[in-house]
Parts: C-alpha cells; sequence; structure tokens
C-alpha cells in the first residue's frame, strides 16, 4: 500500500511538473496524465499484490519517458519555427530597391551650431553659410607644410569649381589655433591664397566646441613658451546648403581630385533634392 | 559679450615668419642644407642638430642659414620628417645586406 501511494503521489507531482514547465501543451498531455493518476487511483483501492504493482510501475516509467521526449521535440520544433520566422520578417527581400530614406545614416552625424569671429572682426554663426555649399578646414596659420598646401589645394579646387562648372562652393578656414590667430594674422595669412576665403578664429572655447561638433582632434606639440605647432588631422569637410557634413577629405586629395569629388557631390545632391 | 572678450587679447601683431615670403625663404634655406648634407653624406656627421640629426662640419653654415630663416619649431619638424625618409631609405636599400631573408 505505502508503494502505491508514493507511485500515486509522484506520479501527481510530474503531472503538475509537466503542466508548470510546458504550457504551451494542449489538453491532450493534461488528459493521458489524468488518466495515469486516475489508474494509480485505481490501483490505490485495489489489493497491493504482485500484478498491479508491476502494472502501476511499467505506467510510471513509461509516463516518464513520455513526459520528457516528446515536449523537447515539441520545444525544438518551436524554436526552429520561431527563428525561421524571425529570419524571414527580418530579412530584406530581394529585389527591393536599396535601402531609401535612410543615407542619412551613412556616417555619424557630425556638425553643428557655432559662433565665431571673423577676420573682419564681426560675429558669425553658422546660420550665416546656410544656402551655400561650404568647404570647410580647420588649420593654423603657423603650419610648416601640410597647412599651406591645404589651404592651396583648397583654393585652386574652388577656383576650378568656379570658373570650369561655375559652382560656387565657400571655402572656409577655422583656426585650431586661436591664441595666435587673430583676425588681422587670418587676413594676412588668406589673402596670400584666394581672397575668398573666410577665416574663423574667436575665443578658445568657442573654437574648442566647434571642433568638438565636427570630431576634429587638435593639440599643441613642440611646445617652447610661444613656439609650437598644432597637430590636427587635415581634412576638410564638405558641407551642404543645409548645413549638413556630406564628406570628409583627407590630405590625399590633391586640387583636381578635389574638385572633381566636390562635383560629383554636387550632382548627386542635386539629383536627389 | 564674445567681441569684447577676445577684443581684449592683443590684436595688432601679425607673425610675418608664417605669411608666403617668409615660408619660401625657409624652405629655400631648408632645400639648400639638406641638399648640403646629401653632398657631404660620405664626411663623418659630427655636429648635431635638433631632434638627434647629425651634420659634418662641412654643412654648418648652411644650416645657420637654416635656423635662421625658419622658426624652431619648424626646423625641428622638418628635420624630423628627414630622419623618418632617411630611415625608411636605409631599410629599403639594404636589401642586399640582410641575411636570412
Amino acid at each position: 500500500m505505502p508503494i502505491s501511494r508514493f507511485i500515486f503521489f509522484s506520479a501527481k507531482r510530474r503531472f503538475a511538473h509537466a503542466s508548470n514547465l510546458l504550457p504551451r501543451f494542449g489538453s491532450s498531455k493534461r488528459i493521458q496524465s489524468c488518466g495515469y493518476t486516475k489508474s494509480a487511483k485505481n490501483n490505490y483501492y485495489k489489493k497491493p499484490t504482485g500484478h498491479p504493482v508491476v502494472n502501476v510501475e511499467t505506467q510510471a516509467s513509461r509516463s516518464s519517458g513520455a513526459y520528457i521526449i516528446p515536449p523537447i521535440l515539441l520545444g525544438f520544433g518551436g524554436l526552429l519555427a520561431f527563428l525561421h520566422y524571425n529570419d524571414e520578417r527580418r530579412a530584406v527581400k530581394i529585389g527591393k530597391d536599396s535601402y531609401t530614406g535612410s543615407d542619412t545614416a551613412a556616417a555619424p552625424i557630425i556638425g553643428g551650431p557655432f559662433t565665431l569671429v571673423n577676420s573682419e572682426n564681426q560675429i558669425v554663426n553658422e546660420q550665416d553659410f546656410l544656402g551655400n555649399w561650404v568647404l570647410l578646414y580647420f588649420g593654423y596659420t603657423s603650419s610648416p607644410d601640410i597647412g599651406p598646401d591645404q589651404v592651396r589645394i583648397m583654393a585652386k579646387a574652388i577656383d576650378t569649381l568656379e570658373s570650369k562648372e561655375n559652382l560656387k562652393v565657400l571655402p572656409v578656414f577655422v583656426t585650431i589655433d586661436p591664441q595666435r590667430d587673430t583676425p588681422a594674422q587670418l587676413r594676412a595669412y588668406l589673402k596670400e591664397f584666394d581672397p575668398r576665403i573666410v577665416g574663423l578664429g574667436g575665443p578658445v572655447s568657442a573654437v574648442r566646441q566647434m571642433a568638438q561638433e565636427y570630431r576634429v582632434y587638435f593639440k599643441k606639440v613642440e611646445e617652447e613658451g610661444d613656439d609650437y605647432l598644432v597637430e590636427s588631422s587635415h581634412s576638410m569637410y564638405l558641407i551642404d546648403p543645409k548645413m549638413k557634413v556630406v564628406r570628409c577629405f583627407g590630405v590625399e586629395y590633391n586640387a583636381e581630385q578635389l574638385s572633381k569629388e566636390i562635383l560629383k557631390e554636387l550632382k548627386k545632391h542635386q539629383v536627389n533634392a | 559679450m564674445l567681441l569684447e572678450a577676445y577684443a581684449s587679447a592683443k590684436q595688432d601683431e601679425i607673425h610675418t615668419d608664417v605669411l608666403l615670403q617668409a615660408r619660401q625663404a625657409c624652405y629655400k634655406a631648408r632645400d639648400a642644407f639638406y641638399s648640403c648634407l646629401e653632398k657631404h653624406s660620405d664626411k663623418k656627421p659630427t655636429e648635431i642638430g635638433s631632434v638627434g640629426l647629425l651634420y659634418p662640419t662641412e654643412c654648418k653654415p648652411s644650416r645657420e642659414d637654416y635656423v635662421k630663416n625658419c622658426r624652431v619649431s619648424w626646423v625641428k619638424h622638418f628635420d624630423r620628417q628627414y630622419c623618418k625618409t632617411k630611415r625608411t631609405q636605409r631599410l629599403l636599400d639594404d636589401k642586399e645586406t640582410r641575411r636570412g631573408v
């Protein structure tokens, strides 16, 4: 009697356990287990002879096997079905045209508002450049070789674009050395390259804020009192009329390549607009 | 507010030693010095310039001219660049003398 009672209780526990773990199971399992418990209950009232014990035992072992394998199989199948459905949902269908409406997310969004002083000692902010294409270069007048080269390339590219393609791009030179590059200094320096280049400087905090917005790295090196070099990335930014940074050009571009690339960007923008 | 804070700094002085003419003079002196170095590359370098650049005494006058025409930070910058190119050239030319490769 105690044996059958133990088996009955264990069967009941297993049934409860099963129902907790596998809720998705339909009523079929429960009916089966109900059948098992019912038979166990029936056995409880019978006299515990050898046969019923054996019967209950085999029933108990069959129930444990039956409890474990089908749920696992069904669970696995369910997982596969879920993954397949997820893949189908996430995949971009073949033949659907490329990612439209998201070319803004192709690169990190850099740029932002700024307020600086130009070489005529006037306050300038980004609103003044809206509506123009801008080629922006962060440099400093005391650069030994790369700075002047870059400014020269910039001036030549702007000139090529204006004379050959009749496209006006405004060149802007922002100094990353505002302590030494006063507006007068900027004016004298840039005048030698091209009168169209706008020189911007200002207090160190304003320049630093703009450099942060445009992710420009700059650092004073080789410092010997007032004589130092400024290490920076020496790259030019092409900005569209809505003040959004379209492209970044490094030092590897010469004047013709630069003008060609800028022309490409302008044409692309005209198609999109 | 911006303008006044900025105007308080000294505004009138212009560093002419970075403008076009000064730059040209500096480049010319620099090139003269380096060509002197190339010319006398077989001589033993005894003088020391900045950042570890050694040069023979024959090039001393051009060195002085170079240092006079360029800013100190520029001199160091160009010297460092020169040493780097020399080193890479030496590495590239040294192919025959390397063993085992």
